[in-house]
């Protein structure tokens, strides 16, 4: 379909005004860059800009609503209920990484910092609308290259390494999904994945290269969930990147690509009549992400390696919300992407809590620090218990909603690996008890054989931050209709 | 009153929050917090049984609020109540759990280190065990179940022994994996079960009550009648192994046990006793709740598994406490033994084994908490509870003897005692079943009166090496006899276990509806005609 060249800036000029939230953060990213021009220096005012235009972006998806689903660009983009939820998440997890940032102190390269982040999540929003794999490649690339130099924001050797180890990863799963992509198109004729054209186009290919090409494809998509097998950049980076950019990279590139990855998932499953069955793919990387990730993190001795080991299991429950592929299962997968949202930050912002304090996230240090630090201690338990899946916490009415579309799944379509993915992700959950209680356990349990540690301060912004947060995931325990009710009402399309 | 239950259940949860607010220096106020809280319950718990003997319903002083219901579209209403109620099952252990409570307090007087997290601690863990016993909805007796474990994990992890940190991590790793078991049944109890009361519109509901009455969907995979199979099981079979086995690891049952002695040994007195006493009746109360009546026609199905597992655990049971060296670990073992006479009396069937059963769990709630209270007084005076450091402690400890000739013989079924009464049943109910409905074989149900010989044994075996003989103690401590704080934990224990052995009926009377009712339901199908 051709357009005439004033049809064609009409249709411009119509989708730049419904990309209000990302025109916000794209201000927010020129202001700060400004600020730095003018040779502002303190930390807080590029917070305070980034702060700003994070909270508007995300204020303005919520004014903005998109029941029906509106096509952006001839068909580059697309602005639906889905990409608002997720687009909403991603604004409250940069606005939650910024305070993060702040209650840290000081940074070297504020302006750096701040814009960095906000192009992640520029790149984020435009990830969950695309429609057309070239905006596929284009927002993957925003969010990757931003957070590479910030995985290396610390400025220190393992940090150089962690940033390169990640930056090589990356550039690999690129490079195999750009390759997956071309052979896409060749194969469809079409780079808009959403588009009747390229259904039917491959619903006619009963070529094995579809399915090649859609694992290549697939690859990009996983590495920025890390999920099994290309989770192997994330433990390094987390040890070494500065704790907010970790919350940050443990959760909103993670739920962008987990996002993409159904839209995709959707696509190239066409509808069921796929001659390859993706939904047992999704439901094989699910099962290896959580066992990989939880059998890997017993061993760890640092707070925040586990955390990336963790993070990879809960890529793998991600997914495994997604397995079912039904409207059903996605909307508790948006529910268990926000219950995730609050439990990481809830975990990384105490960690934060305790970084400050004592220097170290090596859980030996944290020996018996209960006894000094006992608000931050108990709140970071109750977020690891929701982290694990334990009542009385959101995560285990996320966990819950997961597990049950998963058995309804099963029961409809009879497919073993469905049962599979149950059993081995509920048996994952006593794993993970495991290594998520040694935190606890070092806290409360184990005595500090060291010297008397400094006494830390109860009443900082930080454990308020942090209490709120696990307030919030008590809340969603009692209440879920809170969430659930209203991500009930979000309809999806492909 | 109308809260009757809730009050039961949230007072404490209440108490500890505002015991939150004082600083923690102020020892004494906890320990007396804790306290008023387990009289308050004490007087609850006397309108509680008054309400119950006036009412006359199958479930009484119920209470029945929504609690999540969720719109989810096509997929209908997922629905859970906030529902709490009495019957002869739970009524006994509720008033056990009051009362245990109230001897767990007291016997945690000199608990010194940490007093404001041990005593905030042990009011959220009350809470959670009456919660768990009064629960009518599977997703609320969930939340009440696992809620138990967080805080026993840090009352064994930091107060217990030398080996608590070993401990600890067992006891919840164990028990997470039953848990586990049982959450899997439970959504896939809920996805198949739906409340019949709203025609238009299908609504999945927990309760347990609808699962109880069969309200299956057609055509879902746990309703009875489905064929669809996985393996040498259909779908109900496998659920009914997950559940039963998650229940019988928190019961526990050999071989699933290990983690019984090593908590027992490292938990500090109190909390041995909680464990004992209350959350092994937890185990048992989940199999006589929920998978008795919700699964029978799989507790006949796998009839010889079960009573081979109840057997076992009352043989092997018995003969790990004869080859034990430490006081606490042999009477450990008599809690696996004991408990597998519960199994016994369930699997049977009959109005007997099951009135028998609920009976025992009550009366070893008891006797249980007296043996661990009194191997908690040797282990203060000394910290040593080898049994063959000690001989001729009669002498020293006159009182302190009385007391355990008490315990033990009523852990070992003396008539008098509550255990006989309760053991006696068991057994009526097991020879019937041999004879009638043939869930028990036979050779099974004379087997386990070897358990009561090997009981005799063992007790009398080391009332025989602790007390008699000349005076030696290889710990060179002082031996005073009982004060008067243990006193106060020991009479009402011994009193209570004197009580329900001489005077049975009324006990039997609160339980009989319960095992009547569970009975009718197995004969309707080991007998179509």
């Amino acid at each position: 379909m051709q357009l005439s060249l004033t049809d064609q800036l009409q249709w411009i000029a119509d989708s730049t005004s419904i990309l209000v939230p990302e025109l916000i953060l794209v201000a927010g990213i020129l202001s700060v860059i400004l600020l730095n021009i003018f040779r502002v220096v303190h930390f807080r005012i590029y917070g305070a800009v980034a702060i700003a235009s994070v909270t508007l972006s995300g204020l303005s998806v919520l004014l903005h609503w998109h029941t029906d689903p509106v096509s952006l660009f001839n068909h580059l983009l697309r602005a639906d209920d889905f990409s608002s939820a997720y687009k909403l998440l991603f604004a409250l997890g940069t606005l939650l990484t910024f305070l993060l940032s702040l209650s840290s102190g000081t940074s070297n390269k504020p302006a750096e910092y701040c814009s960095l982040l906000l192009t992640a999540t520029l790149g984020a929003n435009l990830l969950v609308m695309s429609t057309s794999f070239i905006m596929v490649i284009l927002s993957l690339e925003l969010i990757s290259i931003s957070t590479y130099v910030l995985a290396g924001f610390h400025f220190t050797k393992p940090g150089a390494e962690g940033s390169l180890k990640y930056f090589l990863f990356g550039s690999a799963a690129t490079a195999i999904m750009i390759y997956g992509i071309s052979l896409l198109f060749g194969l469809s004729g079409t780079l808009n994945f959403t588009s009747s054209e390229f259904v039917s186009h491959l619903i006619a290919q009963h070529s094995s290269l579809v399915m090649l090409s859609g694992f290549f494809i697939l690859a990009g998509f996983l590495f920025k969930a890390s999920a099994v097998p290309f989770h192997l950049w994330a433990p390094d980076v987390y040890e070494a990147a500065p704790l907010p950019v970790v919350a940050f990279l443990s959760v909103v590139p993670k739920l962008a690509g987990v996002a993409a990855l159904l839209k995709f998932t959707l696509a190239i499953n066409l509808f069921g009549q796929s001659f390859f069955d993706w939904q047992t793919v999704i439901a094989a990387v699910a099962i290896l992400s959580i066992v990989v990730g939880n059998l890997s993190a017993l061993a760890q001795k640092e707070a925040k390696r586990m955390m990336a080991y963790s993070s990879i299991a809960q890529a793998g429950f991600l997914m495994a919300a997604m397995a079912p592929l039904s409207l059903q299962s996605m909307q508790f997968m948006i529910f268990y992407s926000a219950v995730f949202l609050i439990m990481n930050f809830a975990v990384f912002t105490l960690l934060q809590q305790f970084e400050t304090t004592y220097k170290t996230t090596s859980i030996h240090a944290l020996a018996g620090l209960a006894k000094t630090a006992l608000i931050p201690s108990v709140l970071l338990t109750m977020a690891l218990i929701a982290l694990t899946g334990l009542p009385p916490t959101a995560g285990f009415t996320a966990k819950l909603f997961v597990f049950s579309s998963i058995w309804e799944a099963f029961t409809g379509t009879g497919k073993s690996i469905l049962l599979w993915l149950l059993l081995i992700g509920l048996l994952n959950t006593v794993i993970s008890l495991f290594f998520y209680l040694k935190i606890p356990f070092y806290l409360f349990i184990r005595a500090n054989t060291l010297t008397e540690p400094a006494s830390a301060k109860s009443f900082t912004f930080t454990n308020l931050l942090g209490l709120v947060l696990v307030i919030a995931l008590f809340v969603f325990f009692f209440y879920p209709a809170l969430l659930m009710g209203w991500l009930n009402r979000i309809n999806f399309v492909l | 009153m109308k809260h009757l239950l809730s009050l039961l259940i949230f007072v404490p949860v209440a108490a500890a929050f505002i015991g939150l607010l004082i600083p923690s220096t102020q020892k004494n106020t906890f320990r007396y917090i804790t306290l008023s809280v387990s009289l308050i319950q004490f007087v609850l718990l006397v309108f509680v049984i008054a309400d119950y003997q006036a009412a006359g319903t199958e479930f009484r002083l119920v209470e029945q609020t929504p609690w999540i219901t969720l719109d989810l579209g096509a997929w209908g209403t997922l629905q859970s109540h906030y529902f709490v109620g009495l019957d002869g099952l739970s009524l006994p252990l509720v008033a056990l759990s009051v009362f245990i409570m109230l001897i767990a307090t007291l016997s945690s007087w000199n608990i010194d280190d940490k007093v404001k997290g041990y005593f905030t601690l042990l009011l959220i863990l009350n809470g959670a065990i009456i919660g768990s016993f009064c629960s009518l909805d599977f997703l609320l007796f969930y939340v009440f179940f696992e809620f138990m474990l967080l805080p026993m994990y840090f009352l064994i992890g930091i107060w217990g022994g030398p080996k608590r940190e070993y401990a600890s991590i067992k006891f919840f790793l164990y028990t997470l994996l039953g848990s586990i078991f049982i959450l899997m049944v439970m959504i896939g109890l809920y996805i198949s079960v739906q409340d019949p009361s709203s025609s238009d519109q299908l609504i999945h509901t927990f309760s347990i009550m609808h699962m109880k009455k069969g309200h299956f969907i057609d055509g879902s995979i746990l309703h009875p009648l489905a064929t669809p199979s996985l393996g040498p099981f259909s779908f109900r079979g496998w659920a009914f192994l997950l559940v039963f086995f998650g229940f019988a690891i928190k019961l526990p049952v050999v071989p699933l046990h290990t983690w019984l002695p090593d908590a027992h040994v490292q938990a500090p007195t109190p909390i041995s006793i909680i464990l004992a006493a209350l959350l092994l009746k937890v185990g048992a109360y989940g199999l006589a709740r929920i998978v008795w009546p919700i699964f029978p026609d799989q507790v006949i199905y796998f009839h010889w598994m079960i009573s081979f597992i109840a057997i076992l655990s009352i043989i092997y049971g018995a003969l790990n406490a004869m080859a034990s060296k430490d006081l606490k670990i042999l009477i450990a073992y008599s809690s696996v033994s004991h408990m597998g006479f519960v199994l016994l009396g369930l699997v049977s069937g009959t109005t007997e084994g099951i009135s028998g059963a609920v009976y025992q769990m009550f009366s070893h709630g008891i006797i249980s908490a007296l043996l661990f209270a009194l191997a908690g007084v040797l282990y203060d005076r000394t910290h040593d509870r080898l049994i063959i450091n000690y001989s001729g402690l009669s002498s020293k400890m006159p009182v302190y003897f009385s007391f355990i000739l008490i315990g033990f013989f009523a852990s070992l079924g003396l008539p008098g005692f509550s255990g006989f009464i309760a053991e006696v049943m068991v057994f009526l109910g097991a020879f019937k079943s041999a004879g009638s409905n043939h869930l028990i074989p036979a050779w099974m149900a004379i087997l386990s009166v070897s358990g009561l010989i090997l009981g005799a044994a063992y007790y009398l075996w080391t009332i025989q090496r602790m007390f008699f003989g000349k005076f030696a103690d290889k710990t060179n401590s002082a031996l005073p006899d009982l004060d008067r704080r243990e006193l106060l934990i020991l009479i009402p224990l011994a009193i209570a276990a004197f009580v329900f052995g001489l005077f049975p009926q009324s006990l039997i009377d609160v339980i009989n509806p319960f095992a009547k009712q569970l009975t009718d339901l197995f004969a309707s199908l080991t007998n179509p005609y």
